[in-house]
């Protein structure tokens, strides 16, 4: 012990001597940023992890470029197995080791921020972009945690309002992973259809464990749908729409941005997934924006050989996106007070996800922190490749 | 070594003068621990001490006892809800709430105690697993309980004490470990803990001796039960937050494994376990960053293996080490240390 | 209400046809070596993803690559009988379910290590989906090419066991270990076959799944069935396992159809803790009593 004692000392000291002029932020030094974040690279949750490694190759192309102001990122990105213990240990971790963290990016998944939200806020640290669409982060706001991906609930309405409104669907049904996720897609589904006079038809429960889906088709099947909402995982899905075309339940599939990497969905479906509706929060993989563009080299120069464009690993860029360009336009003088007032003021900012806006700190305001409220619909085609339906949406 | 004249020697903790002053010197180093290490680490130290009390919970049940379970998530998660529900719902403080809860994980385990009166290992093993299985799924699909979103612990007020920061944790759950160790390791050498070894050594003969088997069983699950509870409840406010997920299978994988790591029926050996197990378990997501180690697994995943799933290495270690354990040193860290006392002792003959 | 019944027992039956591949392997293990081996199901995921890499990267045809999957598994498990297990000193029950318990560690840490986290599905000569009405409650052809491997193989290792030398040798392997070693079987070789052929076994189960279902974690659950369905049947009979898993199918999928369809997974291992009071050996096998 007293060896790590020493160590910690001297570790004390150096931080002492190295925090140099007074004022300087943690995580910030002359010359680097320090950003963290946490991604399931283990564990049942890990195909989620991709947008942890997708945000450090951005931050390898931003310091390749020069980095932001003459600092360069370094990115500490660790992984917790989507176990919140393990979330939180990492956290306090890099949080109190030496250097410290300036602010975190994305971190994957509901539980696992839950379990760090109180402590990030307790120590002001910014917070930005969690990888996730529970509506936990923006309700109640707060002052350092700026949501971004687009509620469950929005993806939710989006769909059911262009399945009543453009295709004339009346009887929507929903297959919910029966947790928050899931939860979120019925709630923000009825509350949709009641403003159509409408109500869901069935809201048939999905658990993680289920692998014969024929009670669930059945139980869809009795209501007699014209359109089935698929609020799962992509295994789920995939199994529910197989198991319904052998069962004769043929309605409008629609699922979830979770569902939306229309490659894998049509790869793992053998095909199956052609003609499913799906929600999207990012540009499509294809897309020939110049940004895009960009973003596909830095994939091919920077990412691991096995490593997947896949809409997760991209979407991992567009989640640190706003904080980039909150600490560009931060300046020089970086302090978390100066990044909050800069992302405080982004307006219809605009990288491979929506629009991002942003308001000042209004705590009966959810608004004021969730940053993307658009999504758009495609249908996949019969090679994988996505149909536009509709133009980014903003739902209320 | 002197003569014993009664059995309440046994039960006495420190008997030489040498034992006295190792113990203090822990104490001293466990007093001095939160004030001087960083915040980050004194964490890490109530992480741990949750698992020594789970381990050593575990150990009269499995070690001494000879009954396995496969489902002590079920009993922790008891504990951790339980404590949650009766401060956030019940409105009971702190103090009150925890040992209700312990209780209440006891009852449960005085209940999975009456299959396991019949049932032989392997059948006991998957009717413990079953049983963690069933709290955890119960748990997650009952609104009341918080469902799948979890709960946030309450505040934590001690009388005029608020306990909020990880070094306050830290000096209520260190004591409270060390006292709980030290009365499992008192129960151990009395009349109890002999009859645990009896029916574990062979239930048959422990009945012609004359011990009760249902009473020392079911003491024993109850026991183990209670430890694991309370537990449970301490750890849910070291995470300030409870989900159902957290208490599933790998959890009381972890839990036996701590026990069998560091040696059946040896209290120091499942301190030692705990601490082993619960640091590899936190700390092996840095593997990659190890001078020279790091570098060689990187190379391997780029010939052989895949980069973007090189963090599984944890699983490979954790597994290895379980089975090389069980292959080298059945009785575990315990035996490691009993062996290397030996050999120094004699040495260097 | 009587389709409806019908479709749940219907369903019932093809869940438990899955369960039963994975409760005869287990079974099958526990009745020679009295090992609980918690690694069969990743011994089949491992086996799984050899014939994904082989479908899907190196163009093997499938006639080649399922039968080469069967049998890297079978060598999986004697390696893993002949490295690991005969190795242990004097193992207890809880030794050995740690060893296992460990191997599977190691097994899904190299799978998913080689193989990533994303999801698949297996290329596989049936459709995976395309079924059949069966009197009106539809099943799909793998479902019922799955009960169909699970009754067979039941029917083949009974009667393997029962009257071929192998058989003959297992059983006396099983009974008395030093007494077969007297009589001249050659026990540990018979115990290397034993586990050779109950990872065969869980193999197929996993082929079977992954058309619909494939990624590192599918055989997990799987394998608890598996575990529920042998326990309910009693651990030491190969009919008494299937029957359980077809007794666990079924009554999952009546409680799921007529009782709570989120509560359905519960089932399972409620029911196993409550048959085990009434029942310590499961439903079929007659109860050990231990000699003193």
């Amino acid at each position: 012990m007293s060896m790590a004692m020493a160590r910690w000392w001297a570790v004390g000291l150096a931080a002492l001597v190295l925090a140099g002029p007074a004022g300087a932020e943690e995580g910030v030094t002359d010359t680097e940023i320090r950003i963290g974040q946490w991604g399931p690279q283990t564990g049942p949750a890990a195909p989620w992890g991709a947008v942890a490694r997708g945000a450090g190759v951005l931050f390898q192309l931003i310091n390749d470029e020069g980095g932001i102001h003459g600092r360069k990122i370094r990115y500490q990105m660790f992984d917790d197995g989507y176990n919140p213990a393990k979330t939180k240990a990492g956290v306090k971790e890099l949080q109190e080791g030496p250097g410290g963290i300036f602010a975190w990016v994305s971190g994957v998944g509901t539980a696992p921020g839950l379990a760090v939200r109180d402590y990030l806020r307790e120590r002001k640290v910014p917070w930005v972009g969690p990888a996730s669409g529970s509506h936990h982060w923006v309700s109640p706001p707060e002052k350092n945690l700026f949501a971004l991906y687009p509620l469950y609930r929005y993806e939710a309405a989006a769909l059911v309002r262009y399945l009543v409104g453009t295709g004339g669907k009346k009887r929507v049904a929903i297959a919910y992973l029966n947790d928050d996720y899931g939860k979120d897609g019925v709630a923000g589904a009825a509350a949709e259809l009641a403003r159509h006079g409408l109500k869901l038809v069935a809201e048939v429960p999905v658990e993680k464990g289920d692998s014969d889906l024929k009670p669930h088709v059945l139980q869809l099947k009795k209501a007699e749908p014209d359109a089935v909402l698929l609020w799962v995982t992509p295994t789920h899905a995939v199994g529910l729409v197989g198991t319904g075309k052998a069962m004769g339940l043929a309605p409008q599939w629609a699922s979830t941005s979770s569902c939306s990497d229309l490659v894998l969905m049509h790869k793992i479906s053998k095909g199956l997934w052609e003609g499913v509706i799906v929600a999207n929060f990012t540009e499509l993989p294809d897309a020939d924006t110049p940004l895009m563009k960009k973003y596909r080299a830095a994939f091919e120069k920077y990412a691991a050989k096995d490593e997947r464009w896949g809409v997760f690993f991209y979407a991992g860029m567009g989640f640190a996106e706003p904080l980039v360009e909150g600490l560009r336009r931060a300046g020089r003088n970086l302090t978390r007070q100066a990044l909050v007032a800069e992302l405080e003021k982004l307006r219809d900012f605009k990288g491979v996800l929506g629009r991002v806006s942003y308001q000042p700190f209004d705590p009966t305001d959810p608004l004021s922190r969730q940053g993307q409220r658009e999504v758009f619909l495609t249908r996949c085609l019969a090679d994988g490749k996505a149909e536009r339906l509709t133009d980014w949406l903003t739902v209320e | 070594m002197d003569r014993k004249r009664d059995y309440y020697e046994d039960v006495e903790p420190l008997k030489t003068r040498a034992q006295r002053f190792w113990f203090a010197a822990l104490l001293g180093a466990l007093a001095a621990y939160p004030f001087l290490l960083p915040n980050y680490w004194v964490y890490l130290a109530n992480y741990t001490a949750i698992h020594v009390l789970v381990a050593v919970g575990l150990n009269l049940l499995v070690g001494y006892t000879g009954q396995i379970s496969l489902g002590h998530a079920g009993f922790f998660a008891a504990g951790a809800y339980g404590t949650t529900l009766l401060m956030a719902k019940g409105g009971l403080p702190f103090a009150l709430a925890l040992p209700l809860a312990a209780a209440l994980a006891a009852l449960l385990g005085a209940a999975l105690a009456v299959p396991a009166l019949r049932l032989e290992g392997p059948y006991l093993s998957i009717a413990t697993l079953a049983f963690g299985l069933t709290v955890t799924q119960v748990i997650g699909r009952v609104g009341w309980f918080g469902g799948r979103q979890g709960l946030h612990t309450p505040e934590l007020w001690l009388g005029p004490w608020n306990v909020a920061t990880d070094r306050d944790f830290y000096l209520l759950l260190v004591p409270l470990t060390v006292a709980l160790v030290f009365a499992a390791r008192g129960i151990t050498r009395t009349r109890v803990g002999r009859a645990f070894v009896a029916i574990r050594d062979s239930d048959v003969a422990a009945e012609t001796l004359g011990v009760n088997l249902v009473r020392f069983k079911t003491l024993a699950f109850a026991l183990s039960a209670f430890y694991t509870g309370l537990a449970g409840g301490l750890y849910a406010f070291v995470l300030r937050f409870i989900e159902p997920e957290m208490f599933g299978l790998m959890m009381s994988i972890l839990f036996l494994a701590m026990v069998v790591v560091g040696g059946l029926g040896a209290l120091p050996g499942s301190v030692a376990g705990a601490c082993l197990l619960s640091w590899l378990d936190l700390e092996l997501r840095n593997i990659l960053a190890v001078p020279y180690l790091g570098a060689w697994l990187e190379g391997l995943s780029k010939t052989w293996f895949s980069i973007t799933g090189v963090s599984n290495i944890s699983f490979i270690v954790y597994g290895s080490i379980l089975v090389a354990i069980m292959l080298f040193e059945p009785l575990g860290l315990y035996g490691i240390w009993l062996r290397t006392k030996r050999y120094w002792r004699a040495w260097p003959f | 209400m009587i389709a409806d019944l019908w479709q749940a027992v219907a369903s019932g039956v093809m869940a438990g046809s899955t369960y039963a591949l994975m409760a005869l392997g287990l079974v099958l293990v526990y009745k020679t070596s009295e090992v609980v081996n918690f690694a069969q199901g990743e011994i089949a995921l491992a086996a799984t993803f050899v014939a994904y890499l082989g479908l899907e990267h190196h163009g093997v045809p499938w006639w080649a690559a399922l039968p080469g999957a069967l049998a890297f598994a079978a060598l999986l498990g004697a390696a893993v009988e002949f490295g690991v297990l005969r190795r242990a000193k004097d193992p207890s029950v809880l030794g050995t379910i740690i060893i296992t318990i460990g191997l599977e560690m190691v097994f899904l840490g190299l799978v998913s290590w080689k193989f990533g986290a994303d999801p698949k599905t297996l290329p596989f000569p049936l459709p995976p989906y395309d079924g059949v009405s069966l009197a009106g409650a539809y099943v799909s052809s793998l479902e019922l090419l799955t009960a169909a491997a699970a009754v067979g193989l039941m029917l083949a290792l009974y009667l393997v066991l029962a009257h071929s030398r192998l058989g003959l040798a297992i059983r006396a392997t099983q009974q008395n270990r030093d007494a077969a070693r007297l009589m001249g079987v050659r026990t540990r070789r018979v115990l290397m076959a034993t586990w050779a052929l109950a990872s065969a076994v869980g193999a197929l189960g996993g082929l079977l799944i992954a058309p619909v279902t494939m990624h590192p974690y599918m055989m997990w659950d799987p394998l608890l069935k598996g575990f529920a369905a042998a326990v309910l049947g009693g651990l030491t009979s190969l009919p008494g396992a299937v029957a359980g898993a077809y007794l666990l199918g079924v009554t999952e999928n009546l409680f799921g159809a007529f009782v709570s369809l989120e509560f359905k997974s519960v089932v399972a291992f409620a029911a196993i803790v409550a048959v085990l009071c009434v029942r310590p050996s499961g439903l079929f096998a007659r109860h050990h009593v231990k000699k003193v």
